[in-house]
């Protein structure tokens, strides 16, 4: 099938001719030339412009406003006035309810408009003759209206596009000046049409008489348009505050209640309580404060996750500080691992809240484990604790860092320090 | 000014004359009366308030020497624990802020102080850990979490500069003291590591704490603005 025709954003007045263009596969200048030269023939090319204008969506415009296709070569088939296919309007949540509801009215205006086009196309085909005695007294006042319409149309199809009447829109200067200029002419060829005499008196007269009209009309729809404009501004934010709420809650429901089922079922364990309560939190957290962790890079971020596990494994909270940040190197791996395994023996051993603290300046990284536990001597450290001297201290060494371990009745303390831009041990060899 | 409903009045302040008079500022009743129960015996919940208004009318009646202050808080104009700091300047000479939160996003964290609250701890804190706190702001000095002093640390910089008592940097001792805190220490403990008293060390972290109000050094301003603090 082929691919679906849309107004081409990059347009000159509607889009129209660079969408067909690239729809058929042809140069944008020959669709243009052809549009152009058709417009002799009877009009037929304001017609068919006119037409796609209105049927065809602009691209990147809704889809679900049962648009008609082209056929590959060329043909406009119509299935507007066939009901629209279900499928594209009946959608499985009540957002789409909506939508396809202002589907429906739009259409009905649409339908409208194409009876309006095509009876004027038929007129046009049939009166063909007619045309060529036309005098230039009745042309000058039809041309004058026809542009002032697709002035204003230019306004109305601008602002659909911007999502319905996007109210900063409607603001820009340029906006109001298409849509005043499109106005007046329609006024002006609409008068100079009626009086035909040309004389100025009498349109004068007349002008301030439809003035007058028009203003009275405005009178009286004016609290009603203002009333149907706040009912739709109100929708519109109802609707925006609805998906959010419907998006919070589905990740509320995946994440947070799940936990609390599960806290509820291992009630009668505080550890697993506690390591269920942590990674929900950390996992909350992360979603709330997304874009102010967003300038970590991939060490911190690493150490993070490490710690992360931990506190999942051992049910205990490991709180972790950090300062500014480094690339995650292959050199920086063995320092990743040894934090690790300092948190590890410091949850192990020391069974208490361990704080990790890691400052990344311009000389080296430097990483801090502290439990709160209650502690044991360096000295004397058994010689089967590989954990610690293998581990930590000797992957540091190994590495080109160094490693301390400090220790007293009221906590244990990790020191980790690993130089930057050093060349480690492994390669010098 | 009347004082709203929530505001629960438990006696006159004559009651206990050492008393720490203390109002809590926090929208969840639950851990209001969890914080209360956690108090220490010498520190006197005097009110609690709910909202933006209701804190900054409760403030103003009481007159209390701390206010224990959510940084999230419904009402006003939506801004929370720093509102009311703003709301209460007259009191700011007696009444003392010490923030209480459970987000330890740099952006709560570093607004509130700015704003001129005295300390920030999260809630997950023990009875006894947040009693002193109060104590200690209380007294005119100002409490740093880990994490608060982490931020310091990466707004300020950590590299050392020769240059002593300037707004804009910080010095070497108070960068000394910053990176203990961060590490998880206690003020006592900071005092021991550095062979100093813990009174220097509450001067020291009350400069930090000063020239993290005021500084408008360029670093900082860009660091707030990075984080959307201005």
């Amino acid at each position: 099938m082929s691919p679906k025709m849309y107004r081409s954003t990059d347009r000159r007045v509607a889009g129209v001719c660079a969408g067909l263009a690239e729809h058929l596969g042809l140069r944008v200048g020959l669709v243009r030339a052809i549009m152009a030269a058709s417009c002799f023939v009877f009009g037929a090319g304001v017609v068919f412009y006119a037409w796609l204008w209105i049927l065809v969506p602009l691209e990147g415009e809704e889809q679900s406003l049962g648009t008609p296709l082209l056929d590959a070569d060329g043909t406009p088939y119509l299935k507007l006035f066939r009901p629209a296919p279900e499928s594209s309007f009946i959608a499985n949540s009540d957002t789409r309810e909506a939508t396809a509801t202002q589907a429906g009215r739009s259409l009905g205006i649409r339908e409208i408009m194409v009876g309006a086009v095509l009876v004027v196309a038929a007129f046009a085909l049939f009166s063909g003759p007619l045309i060529r005695t036309v005098n230039v007294g009745t042309l000058i006042p039809i041309t004058v209206i026809g542009i002032g319409a697709v002035l204003a149309w230019m306004q109305l199809d601008a602002t659909r596009r911007a999502g319905l009447l996007n109210a900063a829109n409607i603001g820009t200067p340029l906006a109001i000046v298409r849509f005043s200029a499109g106005i007046g002419l329609v006024i002006a060829g609409v008068l100079i049409a009626v009086s035909g005499s040309g004389s100025w008196s009498l349109a004068w007269s007349s002008a301030m008489a439809s003035l007058a009209v028009l203003a009275g009309v405005g009178l009286v729809l004016a609290p009603w348009a203002l009333k149907f404009w706040r009912d739709f501004q109100k929708e519109r934010t109802g609707r925006i505050r609805q998906t959010e709420r419907a998006e919070i809650a589905a990740h509320l429901h995946d994440s947070v209640l799940q936990t609390l089922a599960l806290i509820q079922k291992r009630a009668d364990s505080p550890q697993d309580v506690t390591r269920l309560a942590r990674a929900q939190e950390r996992e909350l957290r992360e979603w709330i404060y997304h874009d102010a962790d967003e300038t970590s890079g991939a060490l911190v971020a690493r150490i993070k996750s490490v710690c992360a596990e931990i506190e999942d494994l051992h049910g205990l909270a490991v709180e972790v500080v950090a300062v500014g940040d480094a690339e995650l190197t292959e050199q920086r791996q063995p320092l990743v691992q040894a934090t690790r395994e300092a948190v590890l023996n410091g949850v192990r051993h020391g069974g208490t809240t361990v704080s990790v603290y890691v400052e990344a300046g311009v000389k080296g990284v430097e990483v801090f484990v502290r439990d709160r536990g209650s502690g044991f001597d360096v000295e004397s450290m058994p010689a089967d604790r590989l954990g610690v001297r293998e581990s930590v201290v000797g992957r540091m060494q190994r590495n080109g860092g160094t490693a301390g371990i400090m220790s007293s009745s009221e906590g244990t303390e990790v020191r980790l320090y690993l130089p930057i831009g050093e060349p480690t041990m492994e390669d010098m060899k | 000014m009347s004082v709203p409903d929530s505001a629960n009045l438990t006696g006159p302040p004559t009651e206990a004359a050492a008393a720490i008079r203390v109002v809590i500022v926090d929208d969840h009743a639950i851990f209001r009366s969890g914080l209360k129960a956690d108090l220490d015996a010498d520190i006197q919940v005097v009110a609690e308030a709910s909202t933006v208004e209701e804190a900054v009318a409760a403030v103003t009646a009481q007159a209390p020497d701390v206010v224990l202050l959510d940084v999230h808080l419904p009402g006003g104009r939506g801004q929370g624990g720093r509102e009311v700091v703003a709301g209460c300047t007259a009191q700011l000479g007696h009444t003392k802020f010490l923030a209480l939160s459970v987000s330890d996003a740099a952006e709560d964290v570093v607004s509130v102080i700015r704003a001129g609250a005295r300390g920030y701890v999260t809630k997950s804190i023990s009875g006894a850990e947040i009693s002193d706190a109060v104590r200690r702001v209380a007294g005119g000095d100002a409490v740093f979490s880990p994490r608060l002093a982490g931020f310091v640390l990466d707004a300020f910089g950590t590299s050392e500069v020769a240059v002593e008592d300037e707004l804009d940097k910080l010095s070497v001792r108070e960068l000394e003291v910053m990176r203990l805190i961060a590490r998880g220490y206690s003020y006592k403990e900071v005092a021991k590591a550095l062979f100093i008293s813990i009174k220097t060390v509450e001067t020291h972290v009350s400069a930090v704490l000063r020239k993290l109000q005021l500084s408008s050094r360029h670093e900082l301003t860009r660091w707030a603005a990075e984080r959307r603090l201005l």
